[in-house]
Order: C-alpha cells, then sequence, then structure tokens
C-alpha cells in the first residue's frame, strides 16, 4: 500500500512540476542582468586594482632599489600602531624608574644606551667623563637594521660620521653637525627616527635645552613611536 | 545523447565535440551572455522542472535557476563534453541546491506550523486537487531526507534518469547511486506510513 502511495506520489509531483507554464521571461532577464553586473564587476575591478598593482610593485621595487622600503615599513608600522621596537639592550632595573639619578650614579652604573638614557640630561652641566658616561660600544642604541646594511647607500656615510662622532669621538657638536646633515639629506630616511633621537641628545649634551625639549617632545608625546619613556623622563629632568 | 538543441555523446572527448559546440563552450567560458541566453533557451525548462522537484517551491526553484545559469560560465572551464550540456546544468544545480533546498523547507515547515498551507483551486477537478496533495505530502516527506538522498530519489524516481546518468550529475559511482536510493525509498515509505496515508 506504501509502494502505491509512493510511486502516485512520485507521479504526481513529475506530473505537477512538468510544466510549470512560465516562459521563464523573469528568471531570463535576472540571469542576464547579473551576468551584466558581473561582467561590470570584473571590469571596475580590473580597472582599480590593476593600476594600484602596478603602483605598488614599482614603489616596492623603488624602494627595494633605494634602500627606502624598511623606513616606509617602520613608518607605516608607526601608524597602525605596530612598530617593531628597535632592539634595545637591557638596562639595568631601576634605571628608569630614577630619572633624578645623579651623574654620580650613572658613573657607576653607566646607561646601557646612552642616548636614551634619562640620566643624560643632568649630565650636560656636570661635563662627566665621557668615557664612563658613554655605554659600550655593544649597548649602544641599535639601529634598525644591521650597520652592513644601514650603510649601504649613500645617506649612510652620513649617519655613520654623525654616529663615530656621537659614540666614538663623544665629539656632540661634531655630531649634531652630523645629524642634521643627515636628516636634511635624508629627512625619511630609515634611520631618521633615530637620527632625530640622537640629535635631541646633542643638543642636551651641549645644554640648547630648549632645543632639546622642542626636539624631545615628539618623542615624548610617542608621536614617533621610539624611545617615548626615556624622552618623556629627559623633559622631566629638563623641567626641574 | 540527443537533448535539446545540443548533441553530444556522454563520452565524447573534447577534441571530438563540433567547431559549433566548442565555439559555444568558449563562448559560455568568456561569460557572453548571448551564448548564456542561447543555452538558458533550450535548457531552462528541464533545470527548472528538476529545480521544482528538489525543492519543492517554485520561487526557490526560480531562484535555484537564476544561480546555476549565473554560474555557469564559471562552472563551464570544468567541462570536458563528458556529459551531455543538460546533464551538466543539473549537476550545476546538484551543487547549489544545498542553501535553497533548507531553506524551502524551513519555508514549509513554517507554513505548516502556521496552518497556512495554500488552499488548491476550488474550480480545479478533484484529481487535479489529488494530485496536488500527494505531489506536497510527497515534497514534505522529502524534506526529511538528507540532501544526498533527495537528489538521487528526485533524479532516478520523479525525473525517471537511469543510475548511469544520475551517477555522471552527482559525480558517485552507480552502486552508492543504487544505496541511496534504496535508503530513500525505504524513509520515504516510513514517512508516508506516519502520515497516515501507507
Amino acid at each position: 500500500m506504501t509502494d502505491e502511495l509512493l510511486k502516485a506520489a512520485t507521479r504526481a509531483l513529475n506530473e505537477e512540476t512538468a510544466d510549470d507554464g512560465g516562459d521563464g521571461r523573469f528568471t531570463r532577464a535576472r540571469v542576464m542582468a547579473s551576468l551584466h553586473q558581473g561582467t561590470v564587476k570584473r571590469r571596475t575591478r580590473l580597472a582599480f586594482i590593476l593600476p594600484i598593482a602596478a603602483c605598488l610593485a614599482a614603489g616596492t621595487a623603488w624602494g627595494a632599489a633605494t634602500g627606502r622600503l624598511p623606513a616606509v615599513f617602520h613608518a607605516i608600522g608607526q601608524v597602525v600602531g605596530y612598530t617593531s621596537k628597535p632592539s634595545e639592550p637591557k638596562r639595568a632595573p631601576g634605571k628608569l624608574a630614577s630619572p633624578k639619578a645623579t651623574p654620580t650614579t650613572e658613573q657607576q652604573a653607566p646607561p646601557p644606551a646612552e642616548p636614551v638614557t634619562p640620566e643624560a640630561a643632568p649630565v650636560v652641566e656636570a661635563k662627566p667623563d665621557p668615557g664612563k658616561a658613554e655605554p659600550a660600544p655593544s649597548a649602544r642604541p641599535t639601529p634598525l637594521l644591521s650597520s652592513s646594511a644601514a650603510f649601504q647607500d649613500a645617506d649612510g656615510d652620513l649617519y655613520r660620521l654623525a654616529h663615530e662622532a656621537h659614540f666614538a669621538s663623544h665629539d656632540y657638536a661634531r655630531a649634531l653637525t652630523g645629524w642634521d646633515a643627515y636628516l636634511k639629506a635624508a629627512p625619511g630616511g630609515r634611520l631618521a627616527t633615530e637620527a632625530r633621537y640622537n640629535r635631541a641628545i646633542c643638543l642636551l649634551r651641549l645644554g640648547r635645552d630648549a632645543e632639546a625639549r622642542r626636539a624631545l617632545e615628539p618623542f615624548a608625546s610617542g608621536m614617533m613611536g621610539y624611545r617615548q619613556s626615556e624622552a618623556r623622563q629627559l623633559l622631566d629632568e629638563l623641567s626641574q | 545523447m540527443n537533448i535539446g538543441g545540443l548533441v553530444l555523446s556522454p563520452t565524447a572527448p573534447l577534441e571530438d565535440a563540433s567547431p559549433d559546440e566548442q565555439d559555444l563552450v568558449a563562448r559560455l567560458v568568456a561569460a557572453d551572455p548571448a551564448a548564456v541566453g542561447e543555452v538558458y533557451d533550450q535548457h531552462h525548462r528541464s533545470v527548472r522542472a528538476f529545480a521544482s522537484r528538489l525543492v519543492g517551491d517554485a520561487a526557490a526553484a526560480e531562484d535555484l535557476v537564476h544561480e546555476v545559469f549565473v554560474a555557469l560560465p564559471r562552472a563551464m572551464r570544468g567541462y570536458r563534453f563528458e556529459s551531455s550540456l543538460r546533464t551538466f546544468l543539473i549537476s550545476i544545480a546538484v551543487n547549489h541546491a544545498r542553501h535553497h533546498v533548507r531553506s524551502a523547507t524551513r519555508r514549509r515547515a513554517a507554513i505548516g506550523r502556521l496552518a497556512l498551507e495554500p488552499e488548491g483551486n476550488s474550480a480545479d477537478p478533484e484529481q487535479i486537487q489529488r494530485r496536488k496533495e500527494l505531489a506536497s505530502l510527497l515534497t514534505r516527506a522529502l524534506d526529511t531526507l538528507p540532501l544526498e538522498q533527495r537528489v538521487t530519489f528526485v533524479l532516478c524516481e520523479v525525473e525517471e534518469r537511469t543510475s548511469r546518468e544520475v551517477s555522471e550529475i552527482t559525480g558517485v559511482p552507480e552502486g552508492t547511486v543504487r544505496t541511496r536510493l534504496h535508503h530513500a525509498k525505504k524513509k520515504l515509505r516510513e514517512e508516508l506510513s506516519q502520515e497516515g496515508l501507507g
């Protein structure tokens, strides 16, 4: 009985749906409209994406050729709030927590990275022994790139000269000139952020507090995404 | 195999296809609207009939037909003249049916709960009314089947296709087709018995 019913129902469904009487014109129009829309979308995509892709490829090639690509990535990282912080040497615990540390303290425990030590500010007047105040070469601020990679472009020479004057010769006046020269040559260079920070430190060392304060403010505000806490502590020191 | 306007051997390799067929397929792959329109005019009735039988809902069937022909150009990239174009269209419908079957099933269940089942036309003769009721009954019973069994039952029993053709459409061996059909029929008999009509 159920078998017969199933057969009858199957037959009924077949006959019911054999011909719906419609000619499908409405659905045909829908299909054609969808296809047209798809074609338009594809063309629009091509019209927009191809030039963008070409610009991106050309820009990347140019950046790679001129060595500016890492700086661009760094800048993008700063904008989106993700910055691969340059490898900072480990500092003694409590150093940052005591921005009012005296020059004596600095001499006892030399800062690992001279440009970032908050103690650097008060040291200007005290004129501590540069040999003691400066960090060990291995603890100096590490640029975003390895030094060999950093100095491959023309601007790299200026950076290297300024770096030597600052960290090897401790000639802050010459270093300041060097940082200025580098920043003039490569204001958007891949090491520009570090150069700006080091320039601010030179100004501090030279006792040009007002200029140093102006130079440190962008770092202290976090705008530069680099050495924010150190810059803030240096500003605190200057304001006291 | 001679189906519609396109005569294609089910096992004809690509090189055996006529230039016209190859040209049509090339135009379809290029999403040429005229080619899609041509195929639509030739095959929309059979695709719509299958869609109606499978989903049991005219509106959902129209949506499925629309989807099949919109997807046709992209799907044609995999077409190798191994089956008729109509069979290929049915296989596209099978691949796109899941969502439509599910939504049509939900809609039917809701209508059943709210007792909103549309009444038949009183002007129809009694026999037509009885046929509608039976078709509706079977559609509701089909809602209880897994999609694979439902597709197999509709293709084999309602559309009366051979197991070989169903195998081509669904992409499973003929043995699997027969197994699915067996389970589908068993479950449908149970469903009809529960309705008190067995």
